[in-house]
């Protein structure tokens, strides 16, 4: 019935129900742009003509759908790239997302529904606390029910249980009207996993709830004025939410500092020479000078050989068979050194995540981002399925066109049409005659058929993320239960006067 | 009179668990992003003139030919500032290699030694400490200012003497913001001890006037919140409920709005996605594509057979062409750029409805650092690459041999000599050069978010007068 606890409730309700619709906007606009992208690679995949047109330039991609749960935490999804190359060329890796959203927004702070049970929730958790025991001492209660038979550990349970049923109803509150204006919003749907990852999100919001909300009462117990525990009470919160996950980064990045780009960059480039090497050693080592052909330029300047003639079939035959194992095997290479890099962007990470575990705010933090399936672990399970899913595309390609040496991978040129080339080679066929053979000869090249094309699939698994929180979960739940006992024993010794 | 309860506000706050608490607060802080700023300026420093140096020796290079100048693909970074120790103006996160040609300007990016994985957490610098922490310390200096002595009964016996109430609210004013400029300053002194004593950055007169500028534009964003404070004390009758509302109005304020300019850009403001922006430059070029085959450019535009006299070739069709070509997308980038720009201009202008934002923008004016720089930049580079042109179109001028055709095929350009050969000498060539605002212009242009400032100062000021005239204090 308090002033505190009404205008807290009601904040939380209000901010919920004013955040939720702008992040639901936000994710079916990302949802749109994953179906246009998937869409594109789709139409893209149905025009190619031959398996090089889905092999090169990064025409084939695989994209990751947006987190419906993201509303409640973003983590690092928008900052990570969503979409792959599946290509010979390259092997799939995390990466910064930075060129695909406007930079110039991060001189604004990003909202979710994670942030208003972070500063709102455990505010309120705080002021409920901080004055269960030295305000009742300040208003002389404390030494009136104390003086009468109940024991001192049963005030304290009591005020244990009261104070977290209190602030279950604006949790609740917030969290079922959040829930319902996601539930109604058009071409939002949850799947049984997406179910049970919100009950765990709602399990770990009531456990970090709790975990604040001792850490209140034990202030409570320490003081004697109310006044003096709030504001230490408050001193604690900005160090848990301001200091901590700051200092963490900080400390992380002096303790395991990043090798220099320009070192990374340079190995790579190392590497890019040996290939273009032997590119040039293969090209300089297939007899003939690559003979003649005339190429199709088509959507998105995309091409293929329409005609060539017999030794350029030859010679290119032999390039592509050479070439291509080449460009795996070198993708591989690159790929160890860019993944070495990650693995140290990754133990950075990591760091940070064992320092800001000093605050149980940063923990929570990082169980809600496991739960929305947006964090960096989430991430890079879409890139370890992409990588998978190239093994299966090269196996593809290397069945389709045995091994990159049949002439399937650039033309659908026949032995007729070289023999009609030929002829306008050797000047026995017109300009305009050869020119009108090859616009029917266009019309009549027609798109590969692939319904047999490997299909990606990307499920996340709640397993999974539920493995990654026990730590966090379990630890949130250790502090709350490790303060409620200081402030029993604290309380034991507490003096009422 | 007032001497006396400045005094005696300055003795209590002093004495104060609050006034340790936020004592030690402030000292750490401003120590710890003394010594972090050192070695990131230092690191920033060498990365700076590293690649610095290493795109003005690559574009050294190519003054052998004058035609090579308008194809290299100028590096530019930005500088780091030294008054990114008081704000750094987010710009960790913003763009900072502009990579452009004079047909081709790419969108800026930011590339740097940070770890995209890391959460995006505020830059620590003296801006983010009084803007967030500082800003909830002066509430609670303040919250209980009028009820507190209400509730201890002592505004009652101070009242029943000769002391008009307006003198008890200008001295308890007074005796707190005295009370704050004691950490504040003393954050300030340890921060730049610790910053000139490690002799990397050396601070002009100019960059001290700035400094003086951020650190009154600080005082008059803590008065606020100390007025707003007095405000709620004089409109409630119990501590308890005034540090209640101060604490929601303040999240609201200070964490909730500043986000709000989000929202609105999310709604309104949306820039188009990459892939849409991708679509965009391959249709603006299959269109000019298209129109070279129509010979809307001449005849043989595309050709660009390697002897210059072949009579396949058409050079004065061929610029045509190539120009179009890449003015097509460089318009396709300009309007992308120019909406990323205004998204972010419009939500920032939005979360103006939070003063803590009023406070970094004006302090990022004035510090010449912050998203406002960033965009200087870009136009800089813009005009740089003008300038850069009308310098080869000059000296091209000079040389009877070439055709006098500048556009954007290298090779075509090379082979034909439609741009003199000729070596140039590279001290003449223009290089870029950063220009900051001078102090004038710089305060000129936050003088509104400080006049925002001064104003919510004079209506919390009066808002507090008024209220503490109607104070029951019983």
């Amino acid at each position: 019935m308090t002033f505190k606890f009404t205008v807290g409730t009601i904040l939380c309700v209000v901010l919920m129900s004013v955040f939720m619709p702008v992040l639901i906007n936000d994710y079916q606009l990302r949802l749109q742009e994953y179906n246009e992208n998937v869409a594109d690679t789709q139409a893209d995949l149905r025009t190619a003509k031959v398996y090089m047109n889905i092999n090169m330039g990064g025409r084939y991609m695989v994209h990751r759908p947006p987190a419906i749960l993201s509303v409640f935490s973003k983590g690092v999804e928008n900052q990570l790239a969503s979409s792959v190359k599946i290509e010979t060329n390259t092997v799939p890796g995390l990466s910064a997302r930075s060129s695909e959203v406007n930079p110039y927004l991060s001189v604004l702070p990003t909202m979710d529904i994670s942030l208003i049970f972070k500063i709102v929730v455990s505010v309120l958790a705080l002021l409920v606390a901080c004055d269960v025991i030295s305000g009742e001492r300040e208003q002389g209660t404390l030494k009136l029910i104390l003086s009468g038979t109940v024991a001192r550990h049963q005030v304290l349970l009591g005020k244990l249980l009261a104070g977290q049923l209190t602030l279950l109803v604006p949790l609740t509150m917030s969290f079922l009207a959040g829930l319902s204006i996601l539930l109604f919003s058009p071409g939002v749907g949850f799947t049984a996993s997406d179910w049970a990852r919100i009950s765990l999100i709602y399990v770990a919001s009531v456990i970090f709830v709790s975990a604040i909300y001792n850490i209140g009462l034990f202030v409570s117990t320490l003081t004697k004025r109310p006044a003096i525990s709030l504001i230490a009470g408050l001193f604690f919160w900005i160090v848990f939410i301001m200091v901590v996950p700051n200092a963490a980064v900080y400390f992380a990045t002096q303790i395991a500092p990043l090798e220099p780009e320009e070192k990374v960059d340079s190995q790579l480039e190392l590497i890019q020479q040996k290939k273009q090497a032997e590119v040039e050693k293969i090209r300089g080592g297939i007899p003939g000078s690559g003979g003649n052909e005339v190429s199709d330029f088509y959507d998105n300047f995309q091409f293929y050989v329409l005609v060539c003639d017999k030794e350029g079939m030859e010679w290119r035959q032999k390039f592509h068979a050479a070439l291509r194992p080449l460009y795996i095997n070198y993708a591989d290479k690159l790929w160890q050194i860019e993944h070495l890099h990650f693995k140290s962007l990754l133990q950075q990470k990591q760091l940070t995540n064992s320092f800001s575990r000093f605050s149980p705010i940063s923990m929570y933090d990082c169980i809600m981002s496991n739960l929305a399936d947006t964090d960096t672990a989430s991430c890079q399970y879409f890139i370890d399925r992409a990588k998978a899913h190239r093994e299966e595309f090269i196996d593809y390609l290397r069945v389709k066109t045995d091994n990159f040496s049949s002439a399937s991978y650039f033309t659908q040129c026949t032995e007729a049409d070289m023999a009609v080339y030929q002829e306008y080679l050797d000047g026995k066929m017109p300009e305009d005659d050869f020119q009108k053979w090859k616009e029917r000869k266009i019309t009549q090249v027609l798109p590969l058929d692939l319904r047999d094309f490997p299909q990606f699939i990307y499920q996340p698994s709640v397993a999974k993320s539920f493995n990654r929180i026990i730590p966090d979960l379990a630890l949130l739940f250790l502090i709350s239960v490790l303060f409620f006992v200081l402030s029993f024993v604290t309380f034991l010794k507490y003096d009422v006067r | 009179m007032i001497r006396h309860i400045i005094r005696k506000e300055l003795l209590e706050n002093l004495l104060s668990l609050r006034f340790v608490l936020s004592l030690l607060l402030i000292i750490c802080l401003y120590a710890a992003i003394g010594f972090i700023f050192v070695s990131k300026y230092t690191r920033q420093t060498d990365d700076y003139w590293k690649r610095t140096n290493e795109n003005t020796a690559a574009f050294s290079e190519r003054a052998g030919q004058l035609y090579k100048l308008a194809f290299y693909e100028q590096e530019i970074w930005r500088k780091p500032k030294p008054l990114s120790l008081c704000v750094e103006g987010f710009e960790r996160y913003l763009p900072n290699y502009f990579n452009s040609s004079l047909f081709r300007t790419a969108l800026p990016e930011v590339r740097s030694r940070s770890n995209f994985l890391l959460p995006n957490f505020c830059d620590i610098d003296w801006v983010f400490i009084i803007s967030t922490p500082l800003s909830f310390v002066v509430l609670l200096f303040t919250y209980d200012s009028f009820c507190g002595e209400r509730q201890a009964g002592t505004l009652r016996l101070i009242l029943s003497g000769s002391i008009p109430r307006h003198k008890i609210l200008l001295g308890k004013y007074i005796g707190a913001i005295l009370t704050l400029g004691i950490p504040l300053l003393m954050g300030f002194l340890i921060n730049l001890i610790i910053v000139i004593s490690s002799d990397i950055v050396k601070l002009g007169s100019g960059e001290w006037l700035r400094i003086i500028g951020i650190a009154l534009i600080s005082f008059l964003y803590l008065s606020m919140f100390l007025l707003l404070g007095m405000f709620v004390s004089s409109r409630t009758a119990h501590s308890a409920n005034s540090i209640i509302i101060l604490l929601l109005v303040w999240v609201g304020l200070v964490v909730l709005l500043p986000g709000s300019g989000r929202i609105v850009s999310d709604i309104h403001y949306k820039s188009p996605s990459l892939t849409e922006f991708r679509k965009k430059i391959v249709e603006s070029k299959d269109q000019i594509f298209r129109e070279m085959r129509t010979g809307k450019f001449g005849k043989n535009a595309f050709e660009s057979h390697p002897d210059r006299n072949h009579p396949s070739n058409n050079p004065p069709a061929a610029a045509r062409f190539w120009n179009a070509f890449f003015a097509s997308a460089a318009q396709v980038y300009e309007q992308h750029y120019n909406k990323m720009l205004t998204q972010a201009f419009a939500s920032r202008n939005f979360a103006c409805i939070s003063p803590a934002v009023i406070y970094q923008r004006a302090s990022e004016t004035i510090a010449g650092t912050g998203i406002n720089r960033c965009a200087s930049l870009h136009q800089q580079i813009k005009q740089y690459q003008q300038d850069l042109k009308e310098f080869i179109l000059s000296k091209d001028a000079e040389d009877p041999d070439s055709l006098h055709l500048l556009f954007a095929f290298e090779y075509a350009v090379g082979n034909w000599q439609a741009i003199s050969n000729k070596p140039v000498d590279f001290d003449t060539v223009p290089k870029f050069q950063e220009h900051d605002l001078t102090l004038g212009q710089s305060m000129k242009l936050a003088i509104w978010d400080i006049g925002l400032l001064v104003l919510f100062n004079l209506v919390f000021f009066a808002a507090s007068f008024v209220s503490f005239l109607r104070y029951d204090v019983r």
